[in-house]
């Protein structure tokens, strides 16, 4: 044990946090949080969005200041002049938002600032994808390409390279804020096994996510915090009481019970030979009532065909069936006023799905402003009392309609998003990763939602990157691969692993 | 979160007419009778022809656009109602029906390129005003021959001097627009639309909005709009000249950002960059009053938008 370490605070920690407060405007995102990393262990954070732990992360790793409190590196407190400060003092860290530089190529990002240079200190642009190929395969990845342009490979990829330009610095504490989310399992191993390594070295690991299987098989210690501040550190616990810690309240059975689809079963949407991807096809159909999972890895066609049966894209080549009746769709509102209505949401509610500073009202009736008007001009009583009675039903918290949507929690935003489209009379819901990156009080909400939509009678087409939820919320689940269906399951044959052995398997040669 | 008796928005509008009542206020004393009725009346009038460019630009900059193709489709406006009319009452309806057509088809021809080919909204408008500045010059001879009518029909011109209940017609026509325009952005489906593009484009496309469409209407109303300017601008000063559109570019622009309206789109209403434009012409009226010289007032200007970009630009991170 180094005399650093011993100088103060927690004997063994590498890196900590010592009653660190940060206000954004009005906004307490950290009280007084405190939690400490040891040498040679991996951290995780956890705690439901706007607990606290992006702002934590983001002080640790030099990107912001607390307004008070410490950051200790060895023990002793330090004052982080900015990320590549925290860079030289051995603190490496992966933010949440991905930093590549698009117009780059993998390999200027992966080597930026430690590129191959020549005698007269120009870089060797030759030597520079040569060196870069060496260093993924050094970490174990062969499939991306350090010549290809930050924004021609897939999120995955580029989570990946984020990860391994941060790894290659061997930083002496690793710090990954939600570092899984845009990864499906194989990576998510990929990802472990060097956080594995790395941890044999002595590096002490800091990471959030919000995948409880994920956090219990890397984490050695878990930080709970929940409004900025921390709850406990646990060298073990349970996903039900690490929740009840979270949310402070407890939450049931994460996964709600499935209703029976109604027989006989009346096909809402069906798909016959669409074009997905690079040659791939794809025949699905799904039954009112019905809860159809699509599962596979990233990457492999789930979002063209999400966004290609909302006509945005149009898919190429499909034969498209609403309630039997052939139809063609070529963009959203297509879609949106096709037969039974078809309808989207998106896995970004921010960037895709919401208008964040206008109200709630505006965001609930935007797809029906057609009937809602007369002459172009907006009935404004039919649209507070829709809004109204949408905002009653679905229970979302908001203290009038005309707030912002920005300002509501992510679950309320979410039922504001799928709220839109029961307005739109919508019977087949095409919803995309509508999960990713929420916190688990919310989750439940969302998956209570949607047993009561499918009870509603409600077709649903489900994508999600986490193959748990696949298998306990939906009532068959096909894998896509390279943009073909390679398998599908029913319970009994429904679970986990075999979804996951399907979506890795070597396509047989045609 | 404390509800607040009025939205930053709504503050926002309410400070640029606070700020052109103070201007008429410090004009007064610095100049007695610069606030009488004769006097604010012509500094209205003025402004109506910022005020009905600004209607464009606010329309374009609402959906994070910007139309820099204002001034010379404003100054051939003005030289298309001139050589159309040959500057006969006879032939005056249509010379501004055709003015207007042209202005509003290089409006949408911005829209066209902007959306479906991607170009970007700065170089397009920009590259459309260089065009419609060659096509004016060289189909007028730069009215620089004699024989080419450069003047507008004196009916135009009598009724852009017209007074109606004490007010000139110009800025009636001005309150019209004023009022339809708010109607429109606050409660028709096309103001909503606008609104809802300008937030975030790619979720309003994903709602069903056709944005494309939208758009283009968007561009074309700016070119309509400064056509219009331009056709009133003729009226007022008798005839056409050249480069009389030039400071319409930058004062259209700056009568948005003072009235509120978010550069980056989404978010502000046509009453404020209203409002935006009767104080910059005040301001204007008030430094001229103070015998400042040219350069001074080009400078008051840049400091003033400057100012107000960064003032507002802290209240948006809040």
């Amino acid at each position: 044990m180094s005399l650093a370490e011993r100088a103060e605070g927690d004997p063994a920690a590498t890196i900590a946090a010592r009653e660190l407060s940060k206000a954004f405007g009005g906004v307490q995102a950290l009280r007084s949080a405190s939690f400490a990393a040891r040498r040679g262990e991996v951290h995780a954070l956890v705690g439901e969005n706007g607990a606290g732990k992006s702002t934590l992360i983001k002080i640790l790793g030099g990107r912001l200041h607390a307004d008070s409190g410490n950051v200790l590196l060895d023990g002793n407190a330090v004052r982080l002049g900015g990320p590549a400060d925290a860079a030289r003092r051995g603190i490496g860290t992966v933010f949440q938002e991905l930093t590549l530089l698009p117009w780059m190529s993998v390999a200027e990002n992966l080597l930026i600032g430690r590129e191959p240079r020549s005698a007269l200190g120009l870089i060797r642009r030759n030597a520079l994808a040569g060196e870069a190929e060496a260093v993924l395969a050094g970490l174990g990845i062969h499939h991306i390409d350090p010549r290809a342009l930050a924004s021609e490979v897939s999120l995955a990829e580029r989570q990946i390279v984020e990860v391994a330009r941060v790894i290659v610095r061997q930083p002496r504490i690793l710090l990954l804020d939600e570092p899984t989310s845009s990864l499906v399992e194989r990576e998510v191993e990929w990802l472990f096994a060097r956080i594995r390594e790395l941890r044999a070295r002595g590096t002490a690991i800091v990471f959030t996510s919000h995948r409880w299987n994920e956090i219990t098989s890397v984490a050695d210690r878990i930080t709970i915090f929940r409004n900025g501040a921390e709850v406990g550190t646990f060298d073990a616990i349970d996903e039900d009481e690490a929740v009840t810690l979270m949310t402070g309240r407890r939450v049931e059975a994460l996964y709600p019970p499935l209703p029976p689809v109604p027989s006989p079963a009346a096909p809402a949407l069906q798909l016959e030979e669409a074009g997905v991807g690079d040659g791939g096809t794809v025949s699905l159909s799904v039954a009112a009532g019905e809860i159809l999972g699509v599962g596979g890895l990233a990457g492999q066609g789930h979002r063209e065909l999400f966004l290609g049966l909302f006509g945005a894209p149009p898919l190429a080549r499909a034969t498209i069936r609403i309630g039997g009746e052939p139809i063609v769709i070529t963009c959203p509102a297509d879609a949106i006023h096709a037969g039974l209505g078809i309808a989207l949401v998106p896995e970004d509610r921010k960037t895709e799905g919401l208008l964040l500073p206008l109200s709630v009202r505006t965001n609930l009736t935007l797809p029906i402003l057609a009937q809602l008007s007369r002459l172009g001009v907006i009935r404004g009583g039919a649209e507070a009392r829709m809004s109204r009675e949408i905002i009653d039903s679905l229970g979302i918290r908001t203290p009038n309609a005309a707030q912002p949507v920005g300002a509501l929690s992510g679950g309320n935003q979410q039922k504001v998003l799928i709220g839109r489209w029961l307005l739109a009379q919508s019977r087949i819901l095409l919803l995309y990763d509508v999960t990713r990156g929420v916190d688990i009080a919310t989750k439940h909400e969302v998956y209570e939602l949607m047993m009561r939509l499918a009870r509603q009678g409600r077709a649903i087409l489900f994508y999600s990157s986490d193959t748990e939820e696949l298998t306990h919320l939906c009532h068959r689940v096909l894998v896509l691969s390279r943009g073909r269906i390679v398998a599908e399951f029913a319970p009994p044959a429904l679970t986990a692993e075999a979804v996951v052995a399907a979506a890795i398997r070597e396509p047989h040669a045609a | 979160m404390p509800t607040r008796f009025l939205t930053l928005d709504a503050m926002r509008v309410l400070a640029a007419y606070g700020a052109a009542v103070l201007l008429f206020v410090i004009g007064g004393f610095v100049h007695p009778g610069f606030a009488s009725f004769a006097s604010v009346t012509s500094i209205l009038l003025v402004a109506s022809f910022v005020g009905l460019v600004a209607a464009g630009q606010c329309f374009v900059v609402l959906v994070g656009g910007i139309d820099l193709s204002v001034p010379w489709i404003l100054n051939a406006a003005a030289i298309l109602l001139a050589t159309a009319s040959l500057g006969e009452d006879s032939r005056a309806l249509y010379a501004i029906a055709i003015t207007l057509g042209g202005g509003a088809l290089a409006g949408l021809t911005n829209g066209v390129f902007i959306v479906w080919f991607g170009v970007p909204a700065v170089v397009m408008t920009l590259a459309m005003n260089g065009i419609v500045e060659g096509l004016a010059l060289g189909l007028s001879g730069g009215l620089t021959c004699t024989a080419c009518a450069s003047y507008a029909p004196p009916i135009v011109a009598a009724a852009v001097h017209g007074v109606w209940l004490g007010v000139p017609a110009a800025l009636w026509l001005w309150l019209v627009v004023i009022v339809v325009v708010t109607f429109a952005l606050g409660f028709t489906r096309f103001g909503r639309t606008t609104y809802a593009i300008g937030n975030n484009a790619r979720a309003a496309f994903l709602a069903g909005v056709n944005v494309n469409l939208t758009t283009v209407c968007l561009y074309g109303l700016s070119g309509l709009f400064s056509a219009l300017a331009g056709i009133l601008l003729a009226g007022f000063g008798g005839q056409a000249s050249l480069g009389m559109g030039d400071p319409y570019l930058f004062q259209s622009i700056a009568a948005v950002v003072i009235g509120g309206v978010s550069i980056l789109g989404g978010r502000g209403q046509y009453l404020g960059a209203a409002a935006g434009a009767v104080s910059l012409t005040a301001l204007v009226s008030v430094l001229l009053a103070l015998n400042m010289p040219e350069y001074g007032r080009s400078i008051v200007y840049g400091v003033v938008i400057l100012a107000l970009l960064l003032l507002y630009g802290r209240e948006e991170a809040e």
